[in-house]
Order: structure tokens, then sequence, then C-alpha cells
């Protein structure tokens, strides 16, 4: 930092400090260094810059053709995601805003601005700001040395970075990025990405380099180049806004627009096009190096091979290759989401509890594993005891804490009330809310009856207004189980889901106990309608799920499509006849196994396919979803 | 006032540093005085402009490549053929295209003054003159000047900057394997830059300029990037082609 601030100063633009540079240089080199024009190079990145356009000329507006995938270190997962991906689905509702992640938006056809952020009494470098006119993106780089967030954070399209310069370059360590792409076509970089730029300043012009590691979609890390020029003139122009809209009148929430593989009318157009080797098109490790030039000498060869990479390829199942954010080390971690809501992790399922002048409302009480490290982290949150626990469904990870957490609650809502002369206990514990199967369920399952929800509904929402904000509590028919609700704090604007929304694997499609792909999606969608961001994609309503990390409602919708395109293709298979075993062996989920898969464990993708098929096969006869 | 004092030490110390050249030890060379080391096997990691650098791109293609109406000309005249004919299949193996192409280098100091760069794709040799030698005109690869271009760093601090390169004399070639051309006139300027990346991995980053009066209308600036590998095990050393 210190560094930095002489660096910055020494260059700074006095005619006495270029002399000395030029004795500097001349030193250095023994060289006449007349006729050299421009600044020389630095690190000092601030000012107006956009993407010059000769390189990737023909990708700077965004997309580049389908099937153009060359030069890109896809695994099977992101080939077949690509491959799989219809342009339509930017006509989606959450895809028409959705904003631009490191490094795809240094090639975006807009004005960026660099600037530092200093403190204003030590002047010392705290952070170097970034932003970029398209999805009008605001990119905070750390400078001070703060670490990065937890896993179990929000992740935002221009992640969490940090900074610190290296040699001539300014290095930045990016994580917590959301899903988004590495070119609109359908190449995507999943949320499990990672990423190290490089910005090295030659005079007006900044050469960025960066190097993505994506285990979930990339089969080594994906390096390349942009080219930056200075803008000289202030170019005035920063905005680009973007609202939602109905592009396609009529269209169902549960429409997702794919290819099946094997049947995209244009995978080969940009081959044919361009006079490419197809299968050079398709992208991959060797796509990238000179060892190309030796795969696709043989044309019937590369043929085949490029057929064979059309479709998943036979054998398991992957398991996925994401981490899980939720923190294993026997601690309760609290994090603040928004309003009067914090999210607690560590027990189970994820506990969101809400605080303000009543006592903390929780929804789900965890596994129970270590449910008084929970009592005691809601302690520092509010010092009023737990007023009301609202489980979103009734398995063990969301139910398993209700004993105690009730028991280290009251409600005075009901002592003293006539509810006191019929139960004994009445007010003396939190009072546990649940639609009724939760309790039906639990009570079939002889959990103890201290934990059972005791205020039960049965209609299609429940109401409450507690700690200054209305709460919603909507039961969702036939999503994973029969019993399953979300939670909606109105003021504070958070969506606690349950189990119907995960980051972690598929949904637990519980079909025995109720559960179905139809209601899951319905429920999916449901949350969707209710959700709104607060800019391109981002923030607005924020979402706890089950299990998982905090989100907002950008990886809802993504959980939502992917469904909607499983669900797709199982319909599809059992149309044309294909039995239980040979949808399971057509690997109907081979673009997202890398990132939710199971292998092994509680609930298997063959699990999950296998629930998908069955409800599709035979589809709940009762409680038809929202 | 503080400032003030502090550029005048600057400039009293840089005026020391440029008097003090014959009464202490011998100047160091550049091969000593060099900002990072880019010796060692470089392989291309062709993942920017790739339809243009990896494969053949259809005649008539000069996508970011501002062409004047000559260089249009020249580029949808191309004929393949007629090159091989005339024995110039390395047109496109030029000092200007060579850092572009889907190749291998292997980069070694000459001597004290000479960085040499080979490429195993079109057998190409590249000479970076530190010094004042003048050779190569008219050859493929032409005359490079280098320099380590250095920025002052604060008092201890080790000094930072680029390996910059200006090349000139080249022979008349193409910047793209289709016949996108270049004049004798043309100019190409590079920074070399080495980035080490937290898993081990270092690249090689070359940001080019090509200005050439006779056929763009516009410089051609692109950047491209080597991965560094640990030997020479996958050198492969391929002739001259006009397509790919």
């Amino acid at each position: 930092m210190v560094n930095a601030m002489k660096r910055s100063w020494i260059i700074g633009g006095s005619a006495a400090s270029l002399l000395a540079l030029g004795s500097f240089l001349a030193f250095g080199q023994g060289l006449d260094f007349s006729g050299h024009t421009g600044l020389p190079a630095g690190v000092d990145i601030s000012g107006s810059w956009y993407p010059l356009p000769f390189q990737d000329s023909g990708l700077i507006t965004a997309s580049g053709a389908l099937a153009e995938y060359g030069g890109i270190p896809l695994n099977e997962a992101g080939r077949l995601y690509a491959l799989a991906w219809h342009p339509s689905r930017i006509q989606g509702r959450q895809h028409q805003c959705m904003g631009y992640v490191p490094p795809y938006t240094y090639n975006q056809p807009g004005n960026l601005r660099f600037w530092e952020e200093r403190d204003p009494y030590t002047q010392r470098l705290v952070a170097i700001k970034q932003y970029w006119q398209i999805s009008e993106g605001t990119r905070t780089i750390w400078m001070d040395g703060r670490p990065h967030p937890p896993a179990y954070a929000q992740h935002t399209w221009a992640g969490f970075a940090t900074g610190q310069y290296d040699g001539n370059a300014l290095t930045v360590y990016t994580t917590h990025l959301k899903r988004g792409w590495i070119r609109a076509n359908g190449l995507a970089q999943s949320d499990e990405a990672t990423l190290v730029e490089h910005f090295i300043r030659h005079g007006d012009r900044i050469t960025y380099f960066s190097v993505v590691k994506d285990p979930v979609y990339l089969e080594e890390p994906f390096s390349r180049t942009y080219t930056l020029g200075r803008s000289i003139k202030e170019p005035d122009a920063w905005q680009y806004d973007c609202d939602d809209g109905e592009q396609i009148i009529g269209r169902p929430e549960d429409q997702v627009e794919s290819y099946f593989w094997g049947r995209h009318p244009f995978v080969r157009e940009f081959a044919t096009n361009n006079q490419i080797p197809f299968l050079a098109t398709l992208g991959g490790p060797v796509t990238m190096y000179p060892e190309l030039l030796d795969k696709v000498s043989d044309s019937a060869a590369a043929d085949r091979a490029a057929a064979a990479e059309l479709a998943p390829s036979a054998g398991p199942a992957h398991a996925s290759r994401a981490s899980d954010p939720t923190p294993t080390d026997g601690e309760i971690h609290v994090l603040p989401i928004q309003g009067n809501l914090s999210f607690l992790a560590g027990d189970g399922g994820n506990i969101a509890v809400q605080v303000g002048d009543e006592g903390p409302m929780l929804v789900n009480s965890g596994a129970g594993k270590i449910s008084d490290k929970v009592i005691a982290a809601i302690r520092k949150l509010s010092d009023k005891p737990i007023q009301f626990i609202v489980n979103t469904g009734f398995q063990a990870d969301f139910t398993g804490g209700n004993v105690k957490l009730r028991a280290a609650g009251s409600d005075p809502s009901v002592l003293g009330s006539f509810f006191s002369g019929q139960f004994v206990d009445a007010g003396k514990g939190a009072t546990i809310i649940g639609q009724q199967n939760v309790q039906n369920h639990l009570m079939a399952l002889k959990s103890p009856s201290q934990g059972w929800p005791s205020d039960t509904f049965v209609q299609a929402r429940r109401r409450k207004y507690h700690n200054g904000e209305a709460v919603e509590i909507f039961h969702m028919p036939n999503a994973v189980t029969d019993a399953d609700s979300i939670v909606h704090f109105r003021r504070s604007d958070v969506i606690a889901t349950g189990d119907i929304f995960s980051t972690v694997s598929y949904p637990h499609i519980d079909v025995k106990n109720g559960g179905s792909i139809q209601g899951e999606i319905a429920a999916l969608n449901f949350i969707l309608d209710r959700t709104v961001y607060k800019h391109d994609e981002e923030d607005g309503t924020m979402i706890v799920p089950g299990h998982g990390r905090i989100c907002d409602e950008w990886e809802v919708a993504e959980y939502r499509d992917m469904l909607v395109i499983i669900r797709d293709r199982v319909q599809d298979l059992i149309k044309s006849g294909a039995t239980r075993e040979k949808v399971l062996a057509s690997r109907v989920t081979a673009d997202y196994d890398d990132r939710f898969g199971a292998t092994s464990g509680p609930w298997t993708t063959d699990m999950f396919v296998e629930a998908v098929y069955n409800t599709l096969h035979d589809p709940p006869a009762r409680g038809s979803a929202k | 006032m503080r400032k003030r004092l502090a550029i005048s030490a600057l400039i009293l110390t840089t005026s020391l540093f440029a008097q003090r050249g014959g009464r202490g030890p011998a100047p160091r060379t550049p091969k000593d005085s060099a900002l990072y080391d880019i010796t060692g096997y470089w392989v291309a990691v062709v993942t920017e402009d790739w339809r243009y650098r990896i494969v053949t791109p259809k005649k008539g293609d000069t996508g970011g490549v501002t062409l004047n109406q000559a260089g249009r000309k020249i580029a949808d005249a191309w004929d393949p053929a007629k090159d091989e004919q005339a024995g110039e299949q390395c047109r496109s193996y030029g000092a200007a295209a060579i850092m572009n192409a889907p190749t291998r280098l292997h980069i070694t100091w000459q001597d004290d003054e000479t960085l040499k760069i080979e490429a195993d794709n079109g057998q190409q040799t590249r000479l970076l003159h530190f010094g004042s030698a003048e050779s190569g005109a008219g050859e493929w690869q032409g005359y490079s000047k280098a320099l380590w271009e250095i920025v002052p760093a604060g008092r201890g601090e080790k000094p930072i900057g680029s390996l910059k390169v200006i090349t000139t004399k080249m022979k008349p070639g193409y910047l793209r394997k289709n016949g996108i051309p270049y004049s004798v006139s043309a100019a190409l300027t590079e920074y070399l830059d080495r980035v080490n990346e937290p898993d081990g991995n270092a690249y090689l980053v070359v940001t080019s300029t090509v200005e050439d009066p006779v056929y763009l209308a516009q410089p051609f600036q692109s950047a491209s990037h080597f991965r560094k590998e640990p030997d020479g095990a996958h050198w492969k050393v391929r002739p001259c082609v006009t397509r790919w």
C-alpha cells in the first residue's frame, strides 16, 4: 500500500518527476529513449477505459455464435450445458437483466471507470473501485488486506475481490461470484469459479490477463487477455438501464427452452460457416494448444470424435465438484442478512432468525446436534426469549432442534390466554408453527411431542405480524414433501425456503411423503413471483435456502431452470417409451451433476432422477401445486 | 513543501546515479539487470482471437484488423498456392504474427545483450537486441531492439517494469494465416510481461501493436499469452505452411 502511494505520487505528473523518471530510465539501460511515446509502464490504473475493438472483435457485443466454444477448456459438463442452452433463455424474466461477471465483463461494449478510494485521514489506499457501463456494475477491489467472507455468504456479479501490487501489475483475487458467462452463448462460468487477474498498464493501454479456475465447468484453468484503451476525454456515457418484462406473452412459468443433446439444429452452423473443423469448435483443453493442429489433421477421425462429444459419455453419474459452504467445525456461524434477519449455519439445515421488539422468530431449528450453541448465538442477537419457531418441513435437519429451542423460549402471546386453561404448558416455551402435515409426520415418526408444532395451519397462507413486520407462511403443496412451507419476512424482504431450494444438492423430492417434481417447480416459481431484485438480478429479496449459502432470486431462477430442463428430458424419454432403467442410464443430469450431483450418501443423483421419473410417470393425485 | 523537497532529492539521486558510470563497478548487463526471468519453454495458450489464430480463417475475414484499401485488396487476393509456388510459406510466421501462432517458444540468453526466442512452429528465431548491433533487416523476424522499461520504485524497493521490444525492417508478411498483409514499413511494438500465479503457473503475456502506414488504417493492438512449461518435452518442430 505504501509502495502504491509512492508510485502514484512519483508518476503523479509534475515536470520534475518526469525528468527524474527519464534519468532513471537512461541509467537503467544506457539507451536513448527519444522518440518513445506514451507513459511508462505502471500500475496506477485510474481513469476511464474502454475495450479495444481489435481482439475478439466478433465477441465484443456479448455472445459469439452457438457452438462456438473453441479455445475454452470445457469439461464434459461445461460442454453439455452449452449444447443444451437455447438462445430464447435470455427472454426469460430473470435472464433479461442478468449481470456480467469478470473476466467476461471486460469484453463489454461500454465504458469502464477505475478509481481509488483512500482513507480521508491517512490517505492510505483502501480499495480500487471499478464501474462498468454495461449492466451498470460496480466492483470493489479491497487493497487493505481484509479477508474474504465465509463460504456461506452471498455471491455477486462482481464477486469479492482483494488486490495487491505485484511487480508492474495490479493482481486481484476474486471469490463469491455468481453463475455467469464465459461467453453468452451458453458457455457458463459457475458460482464455484475463482479468479486471478492482472492489470498491466502500458501507457494508455491496459493488458488485462485473467485465469479462471472453475471445478464445475472447466477441465483446466482458463487464461485469457483483453486489452483496454484509455479514454482521454470523459465519455459521459455510463448508464445502461435494464428492466425485465414479458417478452413472450402467455409463456408458462415452467417453460424453459433447451436443446436435447443430439438435436441442436444449429450445432454445426459456426463450424460450417467459418470452415473450421467441427471438433475444434466444441472446445476442451486441446483446442487451446498447438496440439489441436494434430488432432484435426485426420478429418474423419475428428468428425467421429466430435460426434461422441454431443451427448453424455457412457458411465456413472459424476459427483459434485462444488464445495459445501456449510461450516463443519462444530460452531454456529452467524451472518446478518438484511433488515431484522440473520442467518445461522452450522447445525444441519439453515436457521433464519428474525429479531426485534418482541421475541425472536426462527425459521427452523437445525439438526439439534449443537442446539445449546444455537441458543447462545440467538442470545447474542436478542436478549428476549425465542417466541416462535416456524418449521418449513418435518425433516430432521430442520426440526431436530425443536425441543431444546422451544424450551429455551416463551410465547407471551398465549401466556395467560384462554389457551392456558387447556394446555398446562401454554406459553412456557416458544410456539412452534407448521403446516398440519409437519405435525402429522412428526407424530408418525414418533418424535418427542415437545417438538411438534402446536400452532398448525391448513390454509394456503398463514400470516402473522411480528417484530414490526408482516410475516407470511405459504404452504407449497407436493414440493419436496406434502408438508413444505416458505416464510416471507416482508419488511426485511427475506424468504426462507426450507428444503424446496438448496445450493448444494438436487431437491430431496420425497415421493413417498408427497413430493413431486411438478410441485417443486411450482414452489420455485411461487418464490420467484414474490422476489424483486434491486439491480440487474442482484440483491433485493434475499433467499435463505434450506442448505447452502445466502442467495438472491438469481440462484432460485437458475435452480428452477435446471429442474424444468431435467423434467423435460425425463418426460421426453418417458414419451418415447423409456423404462426407469433407461432414463437412469441416459445421464439426463450430466450438465448439472458436477455442481449438484452425488454418487453416495442419503440423496444420490440416481435417487433424484428416479423421483422425477416416478412423479412424471405417476403424477401425485392430490394437493395440486399452486 | 515536503513534496517539493522529495522531488529535489529524487532528481539529485538520479543525477548522481547517472554520473557514477566511469568510477564505480562496471554497468550491469541487460541479462544481469533483467526485471524478471522469461527464459525457458513456453506454450501458446490460444484463447483469444481463437478463430483467427489456431485455424485458418476464411479468405477475406479480417475481423478486428482495420485495413486500408490497399490492405483490403491484398487480403482479398490471398492465394496460398501462389505463396507456396513462390517459396513464401513463412509469410504468416514473421515477427508481427509469430507470437500469435499456435507454437511453443524456447527463450534463452544468446549473450549478455541478446535474448533469443525460438518457435517450434515454422522454426523461426527472433533475436531481441539490447545492444546497438543492427542486423536481420529484411528477414521475416526483422530487427528487434529491446529494453527493460523501468518504473522508478520507492527507495529500497525492487525496480519494476516491462520488457519492451520494437521490431522494424521485417520482410512483408501476413498478420494472420489468411493473407492480411503488413509491409516492410510496419513497426511492431511489444511488451513481454511475466506473471506468476498462486498455483505455481507462470505466464508470459505479450502485448503488441502493429503500425503499418502502407496497409493499416489503424494500429492493430492485441495481446496473447504463453504458459511456462517445465522443459522441452513437447517441443515439436513444424515447417512453415500456408494453411493450418
